[in-house]
């Protein structure tokens, strides 16, 4: 059905990195000069970096030392931690900017460089063109020998993460419950955090797959379709709920009592519901159900939708003072803790409303309307993908659509949306119905229209 | 004539760091490398200057992107990274040193398996590899590895080659003078493990080297002072990467890089082996003597420590060198080292009860004139020639440049091949004569 392309030696460039295939468009030669031209930008001071546990990121991780060290500024090495952690961190201390190596819920084998300013927040478009435009000339910052940065090494003050944290949901109402919670990092780089987590809410976590030596034992997405161990698992331990995380902790899905997977989703809604009654406003994205504007309503909090990606959700949470924010990927930013998706964060505020409201999680999900979503995913090379859309946008044009990012079009019952990916070679549509019949439909049509 | 800084030849990559070295170059360097040698074990070693950080972590990245398995081994001298790369059947290594060239400056030096430098064809082809970039990268990089005590090897090799106990018994007092290079964290307890007293000079690398690295006598009076002040038998120099070694005697005079080599094989062909010799051919002509003396056969190589190297495996040579103080022992290993050289010397004083004065009385005394004029590889051939011509009744070499034999003189003008110059060397029996012999050839530049 997909349209296959050799997509190996291509580089993925946009404001949040560069993102690619390791070996292909992604290499260290490619790494060191993102990183020199970024650090070229930057004040002197001190570079936080931190990555994730895929195999390559080891790797990258000397190319993005040296090259920091070699344009004279500091660098503070976190080694493998997760990056909200290090955006945490980025908005309590002084660093100068900040490197992430990681390829999020992209697949095993491709790896991306996130960079992020002085407060831990993604670049937004004129800074990320800066960055490139000094990449282009090659033109870097290089300091002499005796101006060389130092690296050093660091650990990450979870103590003192988990102390704020405290500060957002009641600790000793989630320590009573004593829940039990099946764990699932993916592998990736929340793992050895989880216990001390556990330890501080007085929750027992049963882990999986936390192992960040080991590949990832199914695609870094939290997702239904990648939750059946936790299902299982927590079906036969008759734990409260289980949680699956991205590669570096930045997103997070989750199943309820019962060991049934929610969809992603529901991470934002539930979230939003915790937040009731603390937060006035928050911001998503165009392609987020519209059980959110549901909880949104539910919870007094008035919900703004803009383009995709955590860039422009954090900047516009920012520019319009909106206290939290997040996407239907299952990830949630509150801007009172740090400007990053942080997935404990938002494990935290699911139990502290489970604990509120003496529920189970199915509990708090039963009064949610039916919706059915669909996300589908179509390779399209980055040069066709203008014709196509254009083609779309044609075809739509009758039906008043919004253009916040790709194409929207609303009907009755039911919306989608078809946008380029940010992060991959694709075209993402999304489809949300009342009814399986509506959205079925809308696939079929759209399917037609673009002849898959 | 617009010259680079950046130096990429058979030698290696060389540059300024904030300038030419960036982290790119060194990481599609070793990246080449990596795939050039089909990746596998590869030790990482450096000198004390402070872009060695930078430098290896670029270093890291590029093996780990072609396959390879990398072993940090932190500071360490270039002769014990080869050593080390021999005696543990590593698949090659890299040195991160510019040896004597100033701070600013650094460099990777290349060691194939066997702990040798690249032969020149490989180091050719390596170029090839370089400048296709067109490399082997992998999926799933190896793991770096660190080894904590990678010089007692060394060590313990040259220790067993040695009397240890004469040199206490005879209370062998020396000062060294490594230079705050990579011979700094051992070269004190090495010496004192060969039962000599040692006092220490510019034994730390702070706000650059203490002193220009190269251990010609002009840049040794701190050593000369220190060897005065404790009284001591002899003072070592060394250079950043511990390769070269030059002596100073008893009395705070530099007895000279030509005459460090030449004491240490004299010594050797007297009292270890009687062997054949093997010495590049910008080596002063005091090896002839030395040879003659024990009877044994000398041979002269190409300029350069691999072709030092691979002609005394061929002539089964135990002893030879460079005469700019690279003493190769092959019991210890082909490669210029300064830690056999100055264990040999110890010996040889304790083993004699002379003073280094007077052992160097012994070798006769020639005069050489060292010079280099900037040319252009195409002037370089030119000049080349007519030299040639002017010195015409000579017995002429035309292995490495131009070398030219008189009975009581010689000549050897090479084009470097790094740099656009020329470098002349002239040696001869009175000084007046050498003075001579130079004049004539610069009129023809």
């Amino acid at each position: 059905m997909y349209i296959k392309i050799g997509m190996k030696d291509r580089l993925r460039i946009n404001v949040s990195g560069i993102r690619g295939e390791v070996p292909g468009a992604l290499n260290v030669e490619v790494v060191a000069k993102f990183t020199s031209a970024f650090v070229s930008t930057l004040k002197k001071g001190m570079v936080a970096v931190c990555r994730d546990s895929r195999k390559t990121s080891p790797m990258l991780e000397m190319a993005v030392l040296s090259s920091v060290i070699a344009g004279g500024a500091d660098c503070a090495c976190f080694r493998l931690l997760p990056t909200p952690f290090l955006q945490f961190l980025m908005g309590r201390e002084k660093f100068s900017g900040g490197i992430a190596i990681t390829g999020g819920h992209n697949p095993f084998s491709w790896n991306a460089v996130i960079l992020l300013d002085t407060e831990g927040d993604y670049l937004d478009i004129s800074e990320g063109a800066e960055v490139f435009n000094i990449y282009e000339a090659g033109d870097f910052t290089k300091a002499s020998w005796n101006e060389l940065g130092q690296t050093q090494m660091m650990t990450f003050p979870m103590d003192f993460y988990l102390e704020e944290l405290s500060r957002i949901v009641d600790a000793d109402r989630i320590r009573q419950r004593g829940y039990k919670v099946v764990a699932d990092p993916c592998n990736g780089a929340t793992s050895s955090y989880l216990k001390d987590f556990g330890d501080f809410f007085n929750c027992v976590v049963v882990p999986i797959n936390d192992n960040p030596g080991k590949p990832f034992p199914h695609p870094p997405e939290p997702s239904i379709e990648n939750a059946s161990q936790v299902e299982a698992v927590v079906r036969s331990t008759g734990a409260d709920l289980g949680f699956l995380l991205n590669s570096d902790g930045s997103r997070i899905s989750f199943v309820n009592e019962k060991g049934l997977a929610l969809s992603e989703e529901m991470t934002l809604p539930l979230s939003l519901l915790s937040l009731k009654g603390r937060i006035i406003k928050a911001v998503t994205s165009t392609v987020t159900t519209s059980w959110a504007d549901w909880a949104a309503r539910r919870a007094g909090i008035a919900l703004s939708r803009t383009k995709v990606g955590q860039s422009s959700v954090v900047h516009v949470m920012e520019s319009e003072r909106a206290d939290a924010g997040g996407e239907g990927s299952g990830s949630l930013c509150f801007l009172a803790f740090s400007l990053g998706y942080d997935s404990l964060l938002t494990l935290a505020l699911i139990l502290d409303y489970m604990s509120r409201e003496e529920k189970s999680l199915s509990g708090l999900t039963n009064p949610f309307p039916e919706r059915h979503m669909r996300k589908i995913k179509i390779e399209v090379p980055p040069e066709r993908t203008y014709r196509v859309m254009d083609r779309l946008e044609e075809t739509y044009s009758r039906e008043n659509p919004d253009f916040t990012d790709g194409i929207r079009v609303e009907r009755k019952g039911a919306w989608f949306n078809i946008r380029p990916s940010a992060t991959e070679f694709a075209l993402r549509i999304t489809i949300e119905g009342e009814k399986e019949a509506d959205v079925e439909s809308i696939e079929d049509e759209l399917k037609g229209r673009m002849r898959i | 004539m617009r010259v680079s800084d950046l130096k990429i030849s058979i030698s290696g990559i060389r540059g300024i760091v904030g300038e030419s070295l960036t982290p790119q170059l060194l990481i599609k360097f070793a990246e080449a490398f990596s795939t050039y040698i089909g990746g596998g074990k590869i030790a990482v070693g450096s000198d004390t200057r402070p872009s060695a950080a930078m430098v290896k972590n670029a270093v890291f990245a590029g093996l780990l992107s072609c396959g390879a398995s990398p072993l940090d081994l932190g500071i360490l001298p270039i002769p014990s990274l080869q050593i080390y790369t021999k005696e543990k059947n590593l698949d090659g290594a890299i040195s991160i040193t510019a040896s004597h060239n100033p701070v600013e400056w650094n460099a990777l030096k290349l060691i194939r398996k066997g702990g040798h430098y690249l032969y020149p064809y490989e180091a050719e082809e390596l170029l090839d590899v370089y400048y296709q970039g067109r490399f082997q990268r992998v999926a799933k990089p190896e793991m770096i590895e660190i080894e904590r005590d990678p010089f007692s090897i060394h060590k313990e090799k040259i220790r067993r080659l040695i009397d240890t106990e004469l040199i206490g018994q005879k209370k062998i007092r020396v000062v060294v003078d490594p230079c705050g290079g990579a011979a700094s964290p051992f070269v004190q307890d090495f010496l004192e493990g060969l039962g000599a007293e040692v006092f220490c000079v510019n034994c730390t690398l702070t706000k650059g080297f203490p002193r220009n690295p190269e251990p010609v006598p002009e840049n040794l009076s701190t050593l000369c002072e220190a060897v005065k002040e404790h009284k001591a038998d002899a003072g070592f120099a060394q250079d950043a990467d511990a390769d070269r070694l030059a002596a100073v005697d008893e009395k705070g005079v530099p007895v000279g890089e030509e005459y460090t080599l030449a004491l240490a094989v004299d010594y050797y062909l007297q009292k270890k082996e009687k062997s054949p010799v093997v010495v590049n051919l910008s080596t002063s002509k005091i090896m002839e003597d030395v040879a003659r003396k024990a009877g044994v056969e000398l041979f002269r190589s190409r300029v350069g420590e691999i072709n030092v190297a691979r002609m005394m495996e061929e002539k089964s040579a135990k002893i030879g060198g460079e005469g700019n103080g690279g003493i190769m022992v092959a019991d210890v290993h082909t490669c210029r080292d300064s830690f056999a050289g100055m264990a040999f010397l110890l010996e040889y004083l304790a083993l004699s009860g002379k003073k280094l004065s007077e052992l160097r009385k012994e070798l006769p005394d020639y005069f050489m004139i060292k010079h280099k004029v900037r040319a252009s590889f195409r002037e370089a051939r030119l000049i080349l020639n007519k030299i040639g011509q002017k010195f015409q009744q000579g017995d002429i070499q035309v292995l490495d440049g131009l070398r030219v034999d008189y009975p009581d003189f010689w000549l050897h003008v090479r084009p470097s091949n790094t740099e656009p110059v020329v470098r002349i060397q002239v040696e001869a029996d009175s000084e007046e004569l050498a003075q001579k012999v130079f004049k004539k050839i610069m009129e023809e530049i």
